[in-house]
C-alpha cells in the first residue's frame, strides 16, 4: 500500500550523510567563531545556520519530495519573517538620522502634554525645549 | 480491518476520499502550525537583531558568559535526534514497527539529555546572578574567572533575551517530549504501519523545527 501512496522514503544512507554534513557544519561554525572575523561574523554565522537548516527541511522533513503546497506555505512564512525584521530596521537604524518635526523629542511632546492635562496654569513646567 | 461501508482502510475518517487525501490534509494542517510557530519564534529573534545592532559590543562580551561546549553539545544532541526521527519515519515507512519504536525512544532520550544540559547551564546562570532585567547582577568566582566582570551596560538586556529565546525553545522541547511519549506508547501497542503514521510525521515535523530554532540560536547567543 505504502508504495501506492507514492509517500517518497528518504533512502538511511542520505539521512547517514546529512547528519554527518550537519555535525560538520557545526564544528565548522564553532571553530569559525575562534577566529576573529571582523564584520563577517555575523554573516558567517548566519549562512551556515542556513544551509544546516536547509538539510533539515529538504531532506528530514523531506520537502524535497513534498506537495508543493507545503514548501509555499513555508516560504510565505519565511516571507512574513523577511519583511518583519527588514522594515523594523529601517526603523531602529536609521532614528535620529531624519530631524524630527517638531523640536522636541516624543519623550517631551508626551510629558508636555501630561503636564497640559493637570492644568497647571505654571507655564516654567512647561520646558521642553531645553536650548 | 476495512470500512465496510466505503471499502477504506480503517484509519480513514468518512469525510475524507482516500488514506492518502487524509495524511496531505493532516501535513499541511501541520506545516500551518510550524509557519505560527516561526512567527513565533521571528519576534524573539528581531528583538535580538535590534539589541545586538543597537549594543553590539555587549553582545560580544557575554556570549562568552555562555559555554559553546555546553550549547555545542546540545547542538548535537538534538540533531541526533532530529536524524533519529527521520530514521523513525524511514522504517515505518518499509512498514518495520520495532525501528520505529527504537528510534522513537532514542529520540525522547536525547530530548531528555538536551533538558538537563539546559538545566545545568541555567543553574550556573542562576548561581552567578547571570538574570533578565532588574534581577541582573553578577558576583561570585568560579574556575578563577570573576563573574563581575560581566557587568557590562545593558547586561540584562542580553540576559532577558536569552532566557526569553532559550526558554521558550526549551518549553518547545519539553512538550516535544510528551508528543514523543505519547506516540511510542502508541507504536509500541502497534497503532502504526506503513499505511497510517500520520501522528509520527507530524510530531516529526515540530521536531525538526525545534531542531532548526536551536541551530540559529547556538550560533547566535553561543558564539558571536
Amino acid at each position: 500500500m505504502s508504495q501506492d501512496h507514492g509517500h517518497h522514503i528518504v533512502p538511511v544512507k542520505m539521512l547517514l550523510a546529512v547528519i554527518g554534513i550537519l555535525v560538520f557544519l557545526t564544528i565548522l561554525t564553532v571553530a569559525l567563531a575562534q577566529v576573529e572575523l571582523g564584520i563577517f561574523e555575523v554573516p558567517v554565522a548566519l549562512s551556515i545556520a542556513l544551509t544546516k537548516a536547509g538539510f533539515v527541511v529538504m531532506i528530514f522533513m523531506a520537502l524535497k519530495w513534498d506537495n508543493k503546497v507545503n514548501a509555499t506555505i513555508l516560504a510565505v512564512g519565511v516571507l512574513c519573517v523577511l519583511i518583519f525584521i527588514s522594515f523594523i530596521l529601517i526603523d531602529t537604524e536609521f532614528r535620529g538620522d531624519l530631524s524630527n518635526t517638531t523640536e522636541a523629542t516624543i519623550m517631551d511632546e508626551q510629558r508636555m502634554e501630561q503636564t497640559l492635562d493637570g492644568r497647571e496654569p505654571d507655564r516654567s513646567d512647561i520646558s521642553f525645549n531645553r536650548q | 480491518m476495512a470500512n465496510p461501508h466505503t471499502n477504506q482502510p480503517a484509519h480513514v475518517k468518512h469525510y475524507f476520499v482516500s488514506s492518502e487525501q487524509q495524511f496531505d490534509a493532516a501535513k499541511m494542517g501541520m506545516w500551518l502550525f510550524l509557519v505560527t510557530e516561526i512567527l513565533l519564534f521571528s519576534g524573539m529573534f528581531v528583538a535580538y537583531t535590534i539589541y545586538r545592532s543597537w549594543h553590539p559590543e555587549t553582545w560580544m562580551a557575554l556570549s562568552t558568559a555562555l559555554d559553546w561546549k555546553l550549547g555545542g553539545l546540545n547542538t548535537l544532541v538534538l540533531l541526533a535526534s532530529s536524524f533519529t526521527v527521520a530514521m523513525g519515519i524511514n522504517q515505518i515507512q518499509r512498514g518495520n514497527q520495532k525501528g520505529l519504536l527504537l528510534n522513537l525512544v532514542l529520540t525522547f532520550v536525547f530530548a531528555g539529555i538536551f533538558l538537563v544540559v539546559k538545566y545545568f547551564e541555567y543553574s550556573a546562570k542562576i548561581e552567578h546572578g547571570l538574570l533578565p532585567g532588574a534581577s541582573f547582577d553578577p558576583h561570585g568566582v568560579s574556575h578563577g574567572f570573576d563573574y563581575a566582570t560581566y557587568n557590562v551596560p545593558y547586561g540584562p538586556q542580553f540576559f532577558s533575551i536569552y532566557f526569553v529565546m532559550t526558554g521558550i525553545h526549551g518549553f518547545h522541547v519539553l512538550v516535544g517530549m510528551g508528543l514523543f511519549a505519547w506516540i511510542t506508547w502508541k507504536a509500541k501497542n502497534g497503532a502504526f504501519s506503513a499505511d497510517y503514521y500520520t501522528p509520527v510525521e507530524n510530531c516529526g515535523l515540530y521536531w525538526h523545527l525545534v531542531d532548526i530554532i536551536w541551530i540559529f540560536l547556538f550560533p547566535l547567543l553561543y558564539l558571536i
